[in-house]
Parts: C-alpha cells; structure tokens; sequence
C-alpha cells in the first residue's frame, strides 16, 4: 500500500460508475490509516494524536461532505454503501491501511472487513453498532431528544466535554448551518440502519481476517460495554479493551486512554 | 363552499398531570391510563357523531390516521370510513366519503391503501374523496420504521402506483424501489372516472406545495398552529405559486381544517368548549414533542436550515402543551364563540384566504358525544348556511369534489394515465 505522502486536506473518489464522490479529511503523515467516523464531521483529540504517526484518512459519509448533501441518494442501503467504500478504498491505494471505526463507522469498517477479508492490515473498532441483544437494546438516539443526548453519549454527561460537545457556536448564522448539518449527518447514518442497528452483522463477522481491537467505554449507554464480548466471540483472536469513567465517546471523553490503547496495538 | 365535518377518535379521560407525569402523547402507556370500556365508548360516539353530521347536512365525513398514540386512535382511517360508506349509502345521505390522512410516505403496502379506497368508492357508489398525507416522523418513522430520509421518496413512488393500479387498462408489473409487483391488476376499481378526487394535506413546504399544483391535486392545510399567524404565510405562499407557475386561481383547490366551538353566547361557548379545547392541545398535539416530529433526515437539509432561521409556519406548536385557552383563541387554535363570533371569524379567513374547503373539526379533546352534537347542531343550523353561498356566484367549477356530488373531475381524466413506471 501506499500512503507515506505529505499531509494534504482532502482527497476524493469518483465511484460506482461515476455517479458518487467520496471524500476523505486527511491528516498527518506517515503510513495510511482508515478512520470511520460516527456520523458527521467533529473535531476529534484522538485524530490529533494520530496524525502524529499516521496520514489519516477520514472518511465521510455520502451526505455528509461539505456542500453534497444529496450524495447519500446514490445508495439504496447498505450493501450499496460497503461497496461504494470499497472501491474508494481501492481507488485511493487505501487497500491493506489499518482502520478504524467508531459505532456506525465501527459497523461500516466491520461490513467492508467481513465482505473483503484483505481490506485492512488491522481493525480498531470502537463501540461499533451492528448488534441487537433484547435484554440490552442499543439505544435509540438517533430520535432522542437534544436534551437527551449529553447522557447517552458520555459517562459524565455534566462535565466539560459533554458540555462543549452540546454547546451551539456563539454566531447564530453558525448555529443554524451547525444544527442542520448534525441533524442531516444523522439523518444520513439513519438511511442505513433504522430504526434498529442490526442488518445481519451477526452472520458475517466470522470472515473478519484482520486481527481486532475492540475498545469500548465501561459507562456506554448509547451502545452497552455487553457488546463487546458478542462481538469479540465471533471474531477470531479479537482482542477487548474497555476504558473505565467512559462512555460512547471514548476519542473525546479519554483521549489519552484511547489512544494509547490504539497506538499499543496499531505498533 | 364546501364544509365538511372533521372528527378524530382521542381518548378523553387521561388525567390533569398528564403532561407532568408522561412524555408525550405518541408514546402513553395503554394499560395503566386506560379503560377498555371508555376506549369502546370513544368509537361508539365518534360514528355517531359522524352519522350525526351527516343528517345535519354536512358536505363530507372526515376522517384521519394517526398510529400508537392517544390523541386519534385511528391507525387506519379506512375502517371508520367503510362504515360510514354503508350507513351512508343506506339512508340516502348525500356526503362524501373522505379519509384524509392515509400517509403514503408510512405505507408499506400501497397497493392495499389502492385496494381499500377502491372498495370504498364502490360502496359509496362514487362518493369516496381521498387524502394523501406525506406522514408524520412519529408515525411513519417510528411506528412504521421507515427511514426518515426514506419517507419522501416512498411517498412519490407509493402514490404514483397507486394512480396507475386506479387506472391501467391493463394488468402491468411494478419495479420500485420500495414495492415491486409481478402483476398489478386490481379488483374493484373505483367507480369514479378517472379515480376519486386526491388530497395532499401539507404543512406549507414550498417543495410540496410546489408538488400539489404540478400533479393537480388538492391542497388542505390544518389551522392547529394558530391560524391567525400561520395561515396568511401559508395561503399567500400557495397562492403566489400559483401565480408563479402559472396555474388557474380556484379557491375549491384549497382546504382549511379549523376546530370550532359554538354556543349561544360568546361567554357561554367559553364555558363550554375551553377546558376541551385546552385537552386537545395540551394533551394531544402540544404533547408531541418537536424531536418526535422532525426526525433525522426526515427534512430536507435546506428545509430545516429554512425552519431554524424562521421558524413561524409552527405557529403556537413550541408551547402548546401549556398553552391556556386564551392564547389558544387569541392566535386562531380554536375559534369559539356565539354564532355570529364564529361565523365572521370564519368568513374572513375564507374570503381572505380564498379558501373553497373548511373542515370543521367539532369534537375535540375530552368532549362528551352530547356536547359535540350541540356543536354540530349549532353550526349546522346557525354557521352553515352563512357559509354555504360565499363562493357560489363567481366560482369555477369544483376539481376536487366527486361528480356525483356536484364535482368535476375532467382535468383528471384528461391527466390519467401518465405514470408509466416506477422510481427504481
């Protein structure tokens, strides 16, 4: 693979057949890494630190890139999804980077790595969505109330990173294109997993070749630590990490925890 | 003018600290707030009170759908109408037939929302009016669990099939993108020719009103959020896409739900219509949420940019659930009053608004069937009439009504026919 480039802003792919761009935020230098994110574009501690060793590659959601809105239309669901990021994957000479995926994103990166065995060196998969336990649902945040969300998301929904994490931006201008833009990026993971996380996942991780971190915060109550064992019994050699006083948000809430975690097993 | 009777099913008895003690009004527990007894009455008062208006001389019989939730227990509007299709046939009474909420954007089986209205036109004998909402977030995407970015397009596609399976002449297969059919091949059609008058009932998205005058359907717009407020943004929007598109001014095009309470005096209709009128508010409406309603997606990008920078089409909605009955008659909510309060109210927004179709909505909230039909009474025999004449003279023809009732629907004969294929 290929990937030892400068740092440059952003890189696209033109996929199936020419109808869809993908975009990715890059960051840093070094060898290439693969980062799914949740949903729309956030500032992240964790991405900081990562470029320090890694040229990363952010992926954005179909939807989600800075003035294409309307791109998710091109995909029915999510197999359409999986592939078109595939290519994108291979048309930007990605193919064998490690990845890293957080809770949608985390599911996204788990699709492509049990459909294409060879897409990743290595696998972070953060509190990734996919599964469905009764006893433990994955909680529905995706129409929760605003004022909701500081509790589902962190393990300290009343402290300063929560905090800032809801605070609108001072401008209302900027308020507003803020607010559409996170609701549309929801909107745009919805597209492919509503109204329940669970496509069948289940069925498909035993073909993940790649070897697997899974990292998960102790207070998660968006997506509860139970999954992580699901997870790891039917991907092979995987291995569990949880982060204590964490929540959803492991990047935010402990970035230093997190990353460690991350760099320990990307070395 | 046409005046149609508007009636929902809610369940009257849920107690004063409702809103203290339960979310909303989509997601009440059945058991622990309910009585399987009151539950029944609420049907039996509701027919009646519909059967009711329509020997009071009433234009049509509405009705709508709302899934899991307390305030309208209708998950399917086809139901009550079927009956009313019946008793109405049966005592010669000449109404329409009108479900007006079957949510196409919640549908997952359109072909049967085709299949239902057909019989429906066959048992009324041509007196079937239909509305097509798009749905709401909570009932289409939560309760039906179709992806909020999904509601609009399944919309567009359900309602094309179901406009073609009314009217192929010959069997065809379906290829969408949310059904696909070997074989479409309905029995019965409906008996009105092309199809039954369709209406889209819209909150004032200039997409959708845009929408409703390119396919030549009708556009109803419901007063809930203060009409006082909302309603000159709304109409001057629809009648200046008219004129922009082009399109024939004709106030029949435009329906306009208002809630209504009617007494002999002014003094008196309060007494008796403000502690109902506030339980409809504050127990139904205003205790649905705005996240419940506008889910992820489920607006466009531009349209919830649009909303945040000017949110006034909501009207009163953001505090409704505390809103006391003055704040509700002051912004339009409710119009309530003696006859003459009423009707003037009404005509005005009528003529100013150039409104061709009021939906009356008699019954609402906790109101008993004896008080709701001294409403209907009321407004039958002192509201009525006042309005009946007010487009009589200088009108044109009535699109969007069925023929056997007065209508004409040549301009959807002459459109029939046009979709020829799915969305895929």
């Amino acid at each position: 693979m290929t990937g030892q480039k400068a740092a440059v802003e952003r890189r696209e792919a033109r996929v199936c057949a020419g109808r869809l761009r993908i975009g990715f935020r890059v960051v840093g230098s070094g060898p290439g890494l693969v980062y799914f994110q949740a949903g729309g574009p956030a500032p992240c501690p964790l991405l900081d630190r990562l470029a320090e060793d890694f040229t990363v590659h952010v992926l954005e959601l179909p939807g989600t890139s800075p003035g294409d809105p309307y791109a998710v239309r091109e995909l029915d669901g999510l197999w359409d999804l999986v592939l078109a990021c595939e290519e994108a994957l291979r048309a930007l000479e990605l193919t064998g980077a490690p990845a890293i995926g957080h809770g949608f994103g985390g599911m996204l990166a788990a699709e492509i790595a049990a459909c294409y065995p060879e897409a990743f060196a290595k696998l972070v998969l953060v509190a990734p969505l996919g599964l469905w336990l009764d006893e433990t649902p994955v909680a529905d945040w995706m129409a929760a109330a605003p004022t909701e969300l500081p509790r589902l998301l962190f393990a300290d929904p009343e402290g300063p990173v929560a905090r800032a994490a809801v605070t609108p931006p001072d401008d209302p201008e900027a308020a507003i294109t803020a607010a559409s833009a996170s609701l549309w990026a929801t909107g745009c993971v919805a597209k492919f997993i509503w109204p329940i996380p669970d496509r069948g996942l289940a069925g498909r991780l035993h073909r993940i070749a790649a070897p697997t971190l899974l990292l998960w915060g102790e207070q998660d109550r968006l997506n509860p630590v139970v999954y992580a064992e699901e997870f790891a019994r039917r991907i092979a050699g995987s291995v569990v990490k949880t982060i204590p006083e964490c929540g959803h948000m492991p990047q935010w809430e402990q970035p230093a925890d997190t990353h460690h975690a991350i760099a320990d097993f990307l070395s | 003018m046409k005046v149609t009777y508007f009636q929902q099913v809610p369940y009257r008895h849920l107690p004063p600290d409702f809103a203290e003690r339960y979310e909303s009004v989509v997601s009440t527990p059945y058991h622990a707030l309910t009585r399987p007894e009151q539950v029944a009455d609420a049907f039996q008062d509701a027919m009646g009170e519909l059967m009711h208006a329509a020997r009071a001389g009433f234009d049509a019989l509405v009705v709508t759908e709302h899934g899991q939730c307390s305030y309208d227990m209708v998950p399917n509007p086809d139901l009550l109408a079927a009956a009313l299709a019946h008793a109405t046939e049966a005592e010669g009474l000449s109404t329409a037939i009108y479900p007006l909420g079957r949510s196409l954007g919640k549908a997952r089986e359109p072909l049967r929302v085709a299949e239902e209205h057909a019989v429906l036109d066959c048992m009324s004998r041509g007196r079937l009016v239909c509305g097509f909402p798009i749905g709401l977030g909570y009932d289409a995407n939560v309760n039906n669990g179709v992806p909020p970015m999904e509601t609009r397009p399944r919309y567009d596609e359900n309602l094309r099939l179901i406009l073609r399976s009314w009217t192929a002449r010959e069997p065809f297969a379906w290829n969408g993108r949310h059904s696909q059919h070997r074989m479409v091949n309905l029995w019965p059609r409906p008996m009105q020719d092309p199809h039954p008058p369709v209406w889209i009932t819209a909150t004032g998205n200039p997409r959708t009103i845009e929408f409703i005058l390119e396919s030549g359907f009708g556009f109803n717009y419901f007063g809930w959020f203060g009409a006082r407020t909302t309603a000159p943004r709304i109409f001057e929007r629809f009648w200046g896409t008219v004129d922009a598109l082009g399109k024939p001014v004709n106030p029949y095009q435009v329906g306009f739900m208002q809630l209504i309470g009617v007494a002999e005096t002014d003094e008196k209709a309060e007494k008796l219509y403000a502690e109902h009128a506030e339980y409809f508010f504050q127990r139904g409406l205003g205790s649905v949420p705005m996240e419940r309603m506008m889910l992820p997606g489920g607006i466009d990008i531009r349209g919830v940019e649009a909303l945040l920078r000017d949110p006034g089409d909501t009207g009163l909605y953001a505090r409704m659930r505390t809103a006391p009955f003055r704040d509700l008659a002051e912004t339009g909510c409710a119009i309530v009053g003696s006859p003459d309060t009423v009707a003037e109210q009404l005509i005005d927004i009528i003529k100013r608004h150039r409104i061709g179709n009021l939906h009356a909505m008699l019954q609402f909230g906790s109101m008993p069937a004896e008080l709701t039909k001294f409403n209907i009474d009321l407004f039958a025999a002192e509201v009525l009439p006042r309005l009946k004449g007010i487009w009589r003279d200088d009108a044109p023809p009535h699109h969007w009504w069925p023929e056997r009732l007065g209508g004409d629907l040549s301009p959807l004969r002459a459109a029939a026919g046009a979709v020829t294929g799915g969305l895929r």
